[in-house]
């Protein structure tokens, strides 16, 4: 036995520096849940803290926080009704283009999004509606209209998130598929052309069968992080007026720690949603297992 | 082959869908380019929606003669560099190390590395654990937390568990230590994987805004992201030339008159933004070979 460690012994040095920076940043920030139940002060260490039971879960008595977490299943849900078809969509029409240039041309424009900050996509979006100059605005102006205060709005703010999302990440998303679509076999097409299959046709009954493994990959892969409804695309655009539809469980938990200094009632808050997280790959392996026959591990 | 009219009246529809898409990624840009090339008083009035109406560079000299924004410059620049780095060499020895099918220990390891992409302690506890290391107001918040990354860590494994077994076992037989096995074969044979998550780790440091904006109180330390990010709110113009910093626009203190906050905000998150847009066109390929290879599971 200690032969074979020798023999690996530059195997483990490799290992090491990973196996010590997992253990800071993610074991003992694990270990660090316990604030929840404590009374934590910055200047304290998370071990000499008092206990203090679950006083820290006063929250879910709190109406503000059920708020929050109707905002975040909101914006989740609407993120993946809009969010999950759109790129088969884009990923088929581009398939439909024959012109390869164009196609080229489409792919490498529709990725670029992904390549920018949340915070450039944020100055996008006030560049284009802002209330002083902003185009949307100027252009309501110039056909006569009222201009709209869309950075604001509670009722615009749900859109915006779920259209500068789609905006951003569609074409990136395309990748897979169009990866999957190259390898059917270009047969099957001939056959159904032979047998009278419009482009339609062949979209339905080839293209779609053809791809639905890679989609349903990726529908499991993106269910765990379904709740975790990107504190990086929504705190830069959220604003006291329209905070009440944006607040969600991580601006919440970003407001209340680390900006108010609740420590513990915030931790308790990520733990209940690292908890709904893990609940949420835990089911989608199992399922993965029984469609698949396979699970994520 | 002959094409019906539906056929072409398809194509055609098709094509304006997807000129549209275009279109709506690159009008913003364009937009925004005119504005920051506009003078800022003029652009207030309305109307420039392609091309600057009266063409000028001051915009871009407040912005680059701004102390803060040239400092945030610098640190993004340094933290992306010392960041990739960084991250590759971590990731890499890992990844190398645990491609050993029969080192001893291994599948407890490899549970290690899972166990913390299905579960973690949440943003608190991470920041508590940033401040009882003193991490938090230092460069090195931005660097040792991310310097190992066990997505890329597997996807890094997967690959170089393709490489012909044969190839290492020569090379061992041969009396090479796993040290020259990595340097000598596997690095030169995983080229094209590590450019691909070498730049996926660049972006990420160059875009992050968070880290600088809350595990970070000094000016002197915020990188460029977290400087538009503090701008993006800002209501007036004193928040980019307010502070004595600005020396050299402030010399020519007659035509500050002319920039808006506007024009400032635009020009400034464009400087932020072409540095990608020059590079994107050269390393979009790799990017792409990226998540192909990333996705295939093994």
């Amino acid at each position: 036995m200690l032969d074979r460690l020798y023999k690996y012994r530059w195997q483990y040095v490799m290992i090491a520096p990973a196996v010590v920076l997992l253990f800071l940043f993610s074991y003992i920030p694990m270990a660090g849940i316990q604030v929840a139940f404590k009374n934590f002060h910055i200047g304290n260490t998370m071990w000499t803290s008092p206990w203090v039971g679950l006083d820290n879960f006063a929250f879910l008595q709190d109406d503000q926080f059920w708020s929050v977490v109707k905002n975040t299943i909101y914006i989740a849900v609407l993120k993946f009704v809009f969010g999950f078809p759109a790129p088969i969509a884009l990923a088929l029409l581009i398939n439909e283009v024959r012109h390869s240039g164009f196609k080229r041309f489409v792919q490498s424009v529709s990725y670029l999004p992904h390549f920018f900050s949340w915070i450039v996509v944020a100055y996008i979006l006030q560049s284009l509606l802002t209330l002083d100059g902003g185009l949307v605005n100027q252009m309501i102006a110039g056909l006569g209209g009222q201009p709209v205060f869309f950075l604001g709005s509670t009722d615009w703010f749900r859109p915006m998130i779920v259209a500068s999302g789609l905006w951003k990440e569609v074409g990136w998303n395309t990748i897979l598929y169009l990866a999957a679509i190259t390898t059917i076999d270009p047969q099957l097409y001939e056959a159904a052309r032979v047998e009278g299959a419009g482009r339609w046709a062949q979209v339905r009954h080839i293209t779609l069968p053809g791809i639905l493994p890679t989609i349903s990959i990726v529908l499991i892969l993106s269910m765990p992080s379904l709740i975790a409804v990107g504190m990086d695309q929504i705190y830069p655009l959220m604003n006291p007026a329209n905070q009440p539809v944006a607040d969600v469980l991580d601006t919440y938990i970003l407001r209340s720690g680390l900006q108010q200094g609740y420590f513990g009632m915030a931790t308790a808050v990520g733990l209940l949603s690292s908890a709904i997280s893990l609940l949420l790959v835990l089911i989608t392996n199992k399922t993965s297992r029984k469609i698949n026959g396979e699970g994520l591990w | 082959m002959k094409r019906s009219a539906s056929d072409r009246i398809g194509q055609t529809a098709i094509h304006v869908v997807l000129l549209l898409l275009c279109l709506s990624v690159i009008y913003p840009f364009l937009y925004m380019l005119a504005i920051s090339l506009n003078v800022g008083s003029d652009a207030a009035k309305g109307g420039v929606y392609l091309w600057p109406r009266q063409f000028t560079l001051y915009n871009y000299e407040v912005v680059l003669g701004n102390v803060v924004i040239r400092h945030a410059y610098l640190i993004t620049i340094a933290r992306t560099i010392a960041g990739t780095v960084s991250g590759l060499l971590v990731t890499l020895l890992a990844a190398f190390g645990l491609s050993y099918r029969l080192l001893p220990a291994r599948r407890v390891l490899l549970g290690y590395v899972l166990i913390t992409m299905l579960f973690s302690g949440g943003l608190i506890p991470f920041y508590i654990q940033l401040f009882q290391l003193s991490l938090l107001n230092t460069f090195w918040v931005y660097i040792i937390p991310s310097a190992f990354s066990a997505w890329n860590m597997f996807v890094m494994m997967k690959f170089i568990q393709g490489i012909p077994e044969a190839l290492l076992e020569s090379a061992e037989m041969d009396g090479a230590s796993a040290w020259r096995v990595l340097l000598s074969i596997v690095v030169p044979l995983s080229k094209p994987m590590l450019a691909a998550l070498g730049l996926f780790t660049a972006v990420m440091h160059w875009n992050d805004w968070f880290a600088g904006a809350f595990f970070v109180s000094d000016q002197d330390l915020i990188p460029v992201q977290t400087f538009l990010q503090q701008l993006l709110s800002a209501q007036d113009i004193s928040a980019v030339l307010g502070s004595n910093n600005n020396a050299e626009a402030i010399a020519r203190g007659n035509m500050l008159s002319t920039v808006t906050l506007m024009s400032i905000k635009m020009s400034t998150v464009m400087v932020s933004a072409i540095p990608i847009l020059c590079v994107y066109p050269f390393l979009q390929r790799y990017f792409v070979k990226g998540v192909l290879i990333g996705s295939v599971k093994g």
